[in-house]
């Protein structure tokens, strides 16, 4: 019987099935094949969806679109490159930073990537930089979004594996995430430096002070997401609800760059965004169902246990396997797929399930930007014009880099653990 | 959609205001706002089928290009299959809350008013890969 579940699934997927689909048949092939009763079929995608700390997956959706939509990008870019200033290489860190600051409003590494394109492609490719480096830096830059709160990854991690509360992944993600985009930035520089990319030009640096002012309204997003969940006064979906009226504050009275069309628009696009997603969790919860009552992943993880792998063995497979999974498919996908057998597994060797989430969330991000498939690099070479193959000389040095942070997380579990730590959540 | 997503906003927001001042939290908005959540997610999946959004691995179908017409094929009668059931069977989860007068937990309304949209959208999500099935013969 297992064997129907995973070998259905796994054909269906590679041909090319919509891998919600592919699941939720999957999962109706077992449960008519063992009698398990057709009805849990409806019951089981009704309420797969019907949570409520899913609702912060639409909403963190909408929150991004609506920052984006407000012209909050371009004054954060200007405060960013007076922060930076004008330097080789300054640009592609400014570029950077400005994605790590997006990343704490929305919660999706495409989008985030989209909205930094929008706005650094045109400038990086006319102060020399070329487009295949510039697209593999606004990709890398935008992975880091899953790992900088809020992540609509971490959302989901949570709810399938509840000992990792919402807050407390949160609070984990942010010291690898920020280390990660550091990093990103001592490589973008490196590069740009040695290739000589960006030359002198005699543009003013904006004023700081002017530049932190303007900047201000967006940049207060983040706090006001973090310190409400920090404080109490919200939950992570509330937190995101309240961050969509403020960015739509910020955009009709601020700014005054919405109109009315722009927010129906952002609406439409976030419904759609959002539903995508949910699609995959209502009908994997039908697979999920299915697995669980055989006991499929118990089985399969008793197995993998019984290769007495010792511990590090062990870990090291598990995110090369994730790596290679993380090539052709988002994180929501992934962690449906294979967090039931890998959950078992960490609790076997006791890990601390927050620094699990952590330390595979960072092999998604890597997953997003890594060639062929990385569904951010996707998005830049699209908006750029190249293909993704032309990315690979520039793409594979932040892949080492993103890696080694990863790494460094993996085995220094307190990196992701001090900050959950100090604010105590664990 | 967009009405649902707006709502759904809305909602959560009043809720937050309304516990943020008056200490009264009125949890059976939580009912409705993951009601709309629902009805949103698949009115915005049959979209995406017919736009193509849904995630799919296509990346070994692409490189075959003779395979290429019939795994779409397969995609969309696979798809059809799975909510073709659940259209089917959704209305049979229907048909037993209102059968039994199931209530919902916090507002106390009958179950059947939020467990007959599934079936509902789900068969106009077949009629539509139905109608994308023909167009790509």
């Amino acid at each position: 019987m297992d064997w129907i579940l995973f070998g259905i699934f796994v054909v269906l997927m590679f041909s090319g099935v919509p891998l919600a689909v592919a699941m939720g048949l999957a999962g109706t092939a077992v449960v008519a094949a063992s009698g398990l009763g057709m009805l849990s079929l409806p019951t089981n995608v009704y309420t797969g969806i019907a949570k409520y700390p899913l609702m912060a997956i639409p909403v963190f959706v909408i929150a991004g679109l609506i920052f984006e939509r407000a012209g909050v990008a371009a004054t954060i870019v200007r405060f960013a490159s007076a922060v930076v200033g004008q330097r080789q290489g300054g640009l592609a860190m400014v570029a950077i930073l400005v994605a790590m600051i997006l990343g704490g409003i929305s919660g999706s590494g495409p989008a985030d990537s989209a909205a930094v394109g929008a706005v650094m492609l045109p400038s990086m490719v006319k102060a020399g930089y070329p487009k295949e480096f510039t697209a593999g830096v606004i990709a890398a830059a935008g992975s880091t979004d899953i790992l900088i709160p809020p992540s609509i990854a971490f959302v989901v991690y949570s709810l399938l594996v509840p000992q990792a509360s919402v807050p407390a992944l949160f609070a984990a993600g942010m010291v690898p995430g920020i280390l990660s985009g550091v990093t990103l930035m001592f490589v973008a520089w490196w590069l740009s430096t040695r290739h000589g990319f960006e030359q002198p030009t005699d543009e003013p640096r904006p004023p700081f002070w002017k530049s932190l002012k303007e900047a201000g309204w967006g940049l207060a997003a983040p706090v006001i997401i973090l310190g409400g969940m920090r404080s109490g006064y919200f939950t992570p979906t509330e937190a995101a609800v309240v961050a969509v009226f403020y960015g739509f504050f910020v955009g009709m009275v601020v700014y005054r760059s919405l109109t009315w069309r722009n927010v129906y628009d952002v609406l439409v696009e976030s419904a759609e965004i959002a539903s995508v997603i949910l699609t995959v969790v209502a009908l994997a919860s039908v697979f999920a169902w299915a697995s669980n009552t055989l006991g499929t992943f118990d089985h399969l993880a008793k197995a993998m246990l019984g290769a007495g792998l010792p511990e590090i063995a062990m870990l090291v497979s598990i995110q090369v396997l994730l790596l290679i999974a993380g090539m052709f498919l988002d994180a929501i996908s992934i962690y449906f797929i294979f967090l039931p057998l890998l959950i078992p597994i960490a609790i076997h060797f006791q890990w601390d399930l927050v620094w699990f989430g952590v330390v595979i969330t960072m092999n998604m991000a890597l997953g997003q930007f890594h060639p062929p498939l990385g569904v951010n690099l996707m998005v830049t070479c699209r908006m750029a014009g190249v293909s993704m193959e032309s990315t690979i000389p520039w793409v594979l040095w932040m892949v080492a880099a993103m890696a080694g942070t990863m790494f460094l997380v993996t085995f220094v579990p307190e990196l992701a653990l001090w900050l959950p730590r100090q604010l105590g959540y664990l | 959609m967009a009405v649902s997503m707006g709502l759904l906003c809305l909602i959560t927001m009043a809720n937050v205001l309304v516990r943020y001042f008056t200490d009264i939290s009125f949890a059976f908005t939580e009912e409705v706002s993951i009601f709309l959540m629902v009805v949103m997610t698949l009115v915005g999946a049959s979209h995406a089928f017919v736009k193509g959004h849904h995630i799919a691995i296509t990346y070994f179908v692409d490189r075959a290009p003779r395979l290429r017409h019939a795994a779409r094929r397969l995609a969309t009668v696979c798809s059809l299959a799975m909510f073709g059931l659940l259209a089917v069977l959704g209305t049979r989860m229907a048909w037993d809350d209102y059968r039994f007068e199931v209530t919902t937990p916090s507002l106390g309304v009958p179950q059947w008013w939020y467990s007959a949209w599934l079936p509902a959208i789900a068969a106009l999500i077949v009629v539509r890969l139905l109608l994308q099935l023909r167009r790509d013969r």
